[in-house]
C-alpha cells in the first residue's frame, strides 16, 4: 500500500494538474459566493468538462477543486451581506455578519479562510490515511443510527439557542412544523398544501434562509436610513492577527473533527456540521455571551466544521462505489467517465490513481489559500460601497438567487413570507436559527425516523437491543446530555443577565 | 485531441451566445435549444443528458442547453416543456415512469401526457436486475420467493423513492406473484444499494451496470434481469420467474410538445438517428455504464401506448384498496 502512495504522489506532482485544480477553485469560490448557486449545480454544469478531458488526474482534480471551492465560496456572501448562499454557511452568518457590521470583514473572511484550509487539510489527511479501515465503519451507520444521531442534535439546538431556551423551543417547533409541509415521504400523500402544487415539495431551504437572515438585515438598514451617504466602512477592515488566529486554534481542530465524523455518517451533512462545529465553540468558550455578536471563534467553528465534511465524504464513494448525496453522484460520473469504477475493486486495480486522487485533494488545500487569500481583499471591498447603492444590489441578489436556485417562482413568495417572518422575530426578540435548523433536521428526522419503522417491523424489541444497539444508545443518551448542557448553558445566561443588571 | 477542439467549440458558442449583433438564421434551429430535465443535479438523468448534449450540437448546428426543473415527482418540469412554445426550441427528457405511470398515480396532472408530448428519440433504456448479498440467505430467485411467501409483510427491499426505478417493478412483482414485502425508501439508488450491502434489507434492485463492481468483488448477486431473455448466463430473466416481459425497463426519451412542426420534428429525430454513428459519444455513455440502444420517436411511440395500458391495470389494481 506505501508503494502504491509514492506512485500515487509521484503522478499527482504536476503542473497542470494543479492548474486545473487552480481553476476549478476559482470557479468553485465565484458560484459559491453567488447566492442561490449551489455547489451542487455548479458540479452539475461543469462535469461534462471533466467528461471531454481525457485523464482522470485533471477531470476529477477539477470537479474537487469546484467542490471545495464552492462551500468555502458560500461563506463570503454570509459574512458581507448576510445571506447565507448554501445550506452550509448558515451558521457563519451569526457571527460572520456581526464582525462585517463592526466594520471588520477581512478578519472574518480570513478567519474563514484559514479555519477552512486547515480542517479540509487535516480531513483530507485522515482520508488518505485512513480510507481503507474507515471503509468497513461507513456500513455500519443507517437510517437508524442517523435518526438517533438527529434527535440528539434537535435537543442540543433547542437547549443551546440564545436567549430563553422557551423561546428557542418554540422556534425550533415552528422550524419542524414548516418542515412537515409537503408530500409525505412515505405515501405521497400531501399535507398542508390547500390542494396547491406549489407546496407539494414543500419549501425550498434556500429562499427560507435567505429571507429569515438577509431580509431582516436590509429591512434594518432601510429602516435606519441613510442620510449621511455613508458606507458600513472607509476601509476593508484589519487583517487578522497571528494572536487571535491561534486563540481558534483549538476551536478549529474541535470542529475539524466534529465535521469529520458528522462526513462519515452518510446522510448528516454540512449544515449540521456547521451547527455542531459553532454550538461546540460556544459551549467551549469562556466568554459564550459574546457568541451572536462578532466573535471570531464563532466563524473559525463553523468554517471548520463545515470543510472538514468534504474529505470523509469521498470514503464511501471510492471504496464502496456509493454515491451519499447528489455531489458525490456527480464525482461517482466523472470516475466512470474516465473509465475507473468506483467499487470495492478500484482500490486494487487502479490503487494508485485513486492515491494520486487523494493526494491533489490534499494538495488543493494550498491553491485554495492562495487563491483565498488573495480573492478576500476584493470580496471585502463590498463594506466600502455606499449603503444607498448596496442595499438596492443586496435586494436584488435575494430575490435572484432565490430564483436560481431551481427556477421556480412561488419560491420569492417564500422568500417574502419568511423574510416577514424574521422581521418579526427579530422585532420580538426570537432567534431564527433554532427555527431554520428544525426545518432541515425534522425533515430529515421524520424521513429517517420512518425508514428505521419500515425496516423494524414487528420484532421492534429485537431491533433495538439487539440488531441497532447503537442506536439505542444516543437516544438514551440524549435527555441525558441535554439536560446537562442545558444548565450549563443557564449559568452563563443568568451571569450575563448579572452582568448587564450590575 | 478531439476533446479539446470540442471545448474550444463549446466556449466560442458561449462567447456567441453573448456577441451583440447575433446573425439569425432562416433555418430551424435558429436559436439554441432549451432541454427540460425534470430531476434533481446528479442523478443518472441528469448525467444521460450531460452526455448527450455535449454531442448533439454538431448535427444540429446550434447548443442544446440544460435546464434541470425538478419538483413535484418531475410534474414541474413537464408542465414547462407543455406549455412552452412548440417552435422545437424547448424539449424535455423524461422516461417512461413519469410520461406513462404518474397519470394514474398523480391524479391532478395539470397536462395529458399522451395529448400534449411526441417523442423525438428513446435514447436509451436500463433493465433493472433484482440484488441480493453474496453472504446473505439467497442464492437464487427461487430461494428467495420461497421465503417471501413463507414470511409475508416480513421480507424488507430498498427502493429509491416513490414510483420510480426500483419502486414499481418491485410493486409488479408482488402483484403478478403474489408476494409482500415491506417496502424502505431511501433517497436514491446509491443508498438503496449502500442499505443492501451493509445487510439492513433482504433485497433491491439495481441497473447491473452500476453493481458491476460489486459483483465482481463477490459482494452483491443478481438474482433475476428484466426483459424476456436471460441477459446473464445463469441468472433467469423476469419472463421465467413469471413477470411481464415490460417489467423493469427504464426507458430515456427525448420529447417534443405535440403541436411541434412536422419538419422540425423530422430534423430532431434525424440529429438524434445520425449522433449515433459517433465513437466518442457511444465511447462515452459506455463508460457510465448506460447502453445507447436509440429507438426512433415513432417506433418508441407504439411501445408507450402499450405500457401506458399496463400502468393503468397497476395503478388500479393498487390504488383501488
Amino acid at each position: 500500500m506505501f508503494e502504491t502512495l509514492l506512485v500515487g504522489l509521484d503522478a499527482a506532482l504536476r503542473i497542470d494538474t494543479f492548474v486545473w485544480i487552480s481553476g476549478g477553485l476559482l470557479l468553485g469560490m465565484l458560484m459559491g459566493s453567488l447566492p442561490g448557486f449551489t455547489t451542487t449545480m455548479g458540479m452539475s454544469i461543469l462535469v461534462p468538462i471533466s467528461f471531454l478531458v481525457g485523464d482522470p488526474l485533471i477531470g476529477i482534480p477539477f470537479l474537487i477543486g469546484v467542490y471545495k471551492g464552492g462551500i468555502y465560496g458560500g461563506s463570503v456572501p454570509a459574512i458581507l451581506i448576510s445571506m447565507p448562499g448554501t445550506g452550509a454557511s448558515i451558521a457563519t452568518v451569526f457571527d460572520g455578519h456581526e464582525l462585517t457590521k463592526k466594520g471588520q470583514p477581512r478578519k472574518a473572511l480570513e478567519m474563514g479562510l484559514y479555519a477552512s484550509v486547515i480542517s479540509d487539510l487535516f480531513s483530507d489527511l485522515f482520508t488518505l490515511v485512513m480510507i481503507i479501515p474507515v471503509a468497513a465503519v461507513v456500513l455500519g451507520f443507517g437510517p437508524p443510527e442517523v435518526a438517533s444521531v438527529m434527535f440528539l442534535s434537535l435537543v442540543i439546538i433547542a437547549v443551546t439557542s440564545t436567549g430563553p431556551v422557551i423561546k428557542g423551543l418554540i422556534m425550533l417547533c415552528l422550524g419542524v412544523w414548516f418542515g412537515f409541509i409537503g408530500a409525505d415521504p412515505f405515501s405521497g400523500t400531501a399535507r398542508y398544501t390547500f390542494g396547491t402544487n406549489e407546496l407539494y415539495d414543500g419549501f425550498h431551504m434556500i429562499p427560507m434562509l435567505i429571507g429569515l437572515f438577509a431580509l431582516p438585515e436590509i429591512f434594518a438598514a432601510v429602516k435606519e436610513g441613510d442620510r449621511t451617504g455613508s458606507s458600513i466602512a472607509r476601509f476593508v477592515g484589519d487583517r487578522l492577527r497571528l494572536a487571535e488566529f491561534k486563540k481558534s486554534l483549538r476551536t478549529i481542530f474541535r470542529s475539524t473533527a466534529i465535521g469529520t465524523a458528522i462526513g462519515l455518517v452518510p446522510g448528516l451533512g454540512q449544515p449540521i456540521a456547521a451547527m455542531m462545529g459553532y454550538i461546540a465553540a460556544k459551549n467551549a468558550s469562556d466568554t459564550p455571551e459574546n457568541f451572536g455578536k462578532g466573535e471570531l471563534d464563532g466563524v473559525a467553528g463553523a468554517e471548520a466544521a463545515n470543510n472538514a465534511v468534504n474529505g470523509p465524504t469521498m470514503v464511501p464513494l471510492l471504496t464502496l462505489g456509493i454515491p451519499g448525496d447528489a455531489v458525490t453522484a456527480l464525482l461517482l460520473g466523472a470516475f466512470m467517465m474516465q473509465g475507473l469504477r468506483p467499487g470495492p475493486t478500484l482500490l486494487e486495480t487502479s490503487g494508485e490513481i485513486v492515491f494520486a486522487i487523494l493526494i491533489a485533494m490534499v494538495l488543493a488545500n494550498i491553491l485554495f489559500l492562495m487563491i483565498g487569500y488573495l480573492t478576500i481583499p476584493l470580496f471585502a471591498r463590498v463594506v466600502t460601497v455606499k449603503r444607498s447603492l448596496l442595499i438596492p444590489v443586496t435586494i436584488m441578489l435575494a430575490f435572484s438567487g432565490t430564483y436560481l436556485a431551481r427556477s421556480n417562482p412561488f419560491d420569492i413568495v417564500t422568500l417574502i413570507g419568511f423574510g416577514l417572518v424574521g422581521i418579526a422575530a427579530r422585532t420580538a426578540r426570537f432567534d431564527v436559527a433554532p427555527m431554520v435548523m428544525g426545518f432541515i433536521l425534522g425533515r430529515e428526522l421524520e424521513y429517517t425516523f420512518g425508514q428505521t419503522l419500515a425496516l423494524a417491523g414487528n420484532d421492534w424489541v429485537r431491533f433495538a437491543f439487539v440488531e441497532r444497539i447503537g442506536m439505542t444508545a444516543v437516544v438514551v443518551a440524549t435527555p441525558i446530555i441535554g439536560v446537562l448542557l442545558g444548565a450549563r448553558m443557564n449559568r452563563f445566561r443568568q451571569r450575563t443577565l448579572a452582568r448587564d443588571q450590575a | 485531441m478531439t476533446s479539446v477542439r470540442r471545448m474550444t467549440k463549446r466556449c466560442s458558442f458561449v462567447m456567441l451566445l453573448f456577441s451583440t449583433h447575433a446573425v439569425s438564421l432562416a433555418q430551424y434551429p435558429e436559436k439554441p435549444i432549451t432541454l427540460i430535465v425534470p430531476y434533481a443535479a446528479g442523478g443518472s438523468n441528469d448525467l444521460n443528458a450531460r452526455v448527450f448534449t455535449s454531442f448533439i450540437d454538431d448535427y444540429l448546428g446550434q447548443p442544446m442547453l440544460i435546464k434541470l426543473v425538478p419538483g413535484q415527482a418531475g410534474q414541474k418540469g413537464t408542465l414547462e416543456a407543455v406549455r412552452s412554445a412548440p417552435d422545437g426550441h424547448t424539449l424535455l427528457f423524461t422516461d417512461n415512469y413519469r410520461d406513462q405511470l404518474h397519470r394514474y398515480t398523480f391524479r391532478n396532472q395539470a397536462y395529458d401526457t399522451n395529448q400534449d408530448l411526441v417523442p423525438v428519440a428513446r435514447v436509451n433504456y436500463g433493465e433493472i436486475g433484482i440484488i441480493a448479498r453474496t453472504d446473505g440467505p439467497y442464492e437464487t430467485w427461487a430461494q428467495f420467493e420461497a421465503d417471501a411467501r413463507a414470511r409475508p409483510g416480513e421480507l424488507t427491499m430498498s427502493h429509491s423513492g416513490l414510483w420510480v426505478a426500483l419502486f414499481v417493478p418491485a410493486l409488479q412483482i408482488m402483484k403478478n406473484l403474489g408476494l409482500q414485502m415491506r417496502m424502505v425508501p431511501y433517497r436514491g439508488g446509491g443508498p438503496a444499494k449502500a442499505a443492501l450491502m451493509a445487510g439492513d434489507v433482504h433485497m433491491s434492485m439495481a441497473f447491473p451496470a452500476t453493481v458491476a463492481a460489486d459483483v465482481e468483488a463477490g459482494r452483491v448477486r443478481i438474482l433475476a434481469t428484466a426483459g424476456p431473455e436471460r441477459i446473464l448466463e445463469g441468472v433467469p430473466s423476469f419472463a421465467e420467474i413469471g413477470l411481464p416481459p415490460t417489467t423493469g425497463f427504464m426507458h430515456r426519451v427525448v420529447m417534443a410538445p405535440a403541436a411541434i412542426p412536422q419538419d422540425r420534428l423530422a430534423i430532431l429525430r434525424q440529429a438524434f438517428a445520425q449522433m449515433q454513428q459517433e465513437g466518442a459519444y457511444q465511447q462515452l455513455m459506455a463508460r457510465l455504464g448506460e447502453n445507447t440502444e436509440y429507438l426512433d420517436g415513432t417506433d418508441y411511440q407504439a411501445i408507450r401506448i402499450r405500457q401506458s395500458d399496463d400502468y393503468r391495470e397497476l395503478a388500479e389494481s393498487l390504488l383501488v384498496q
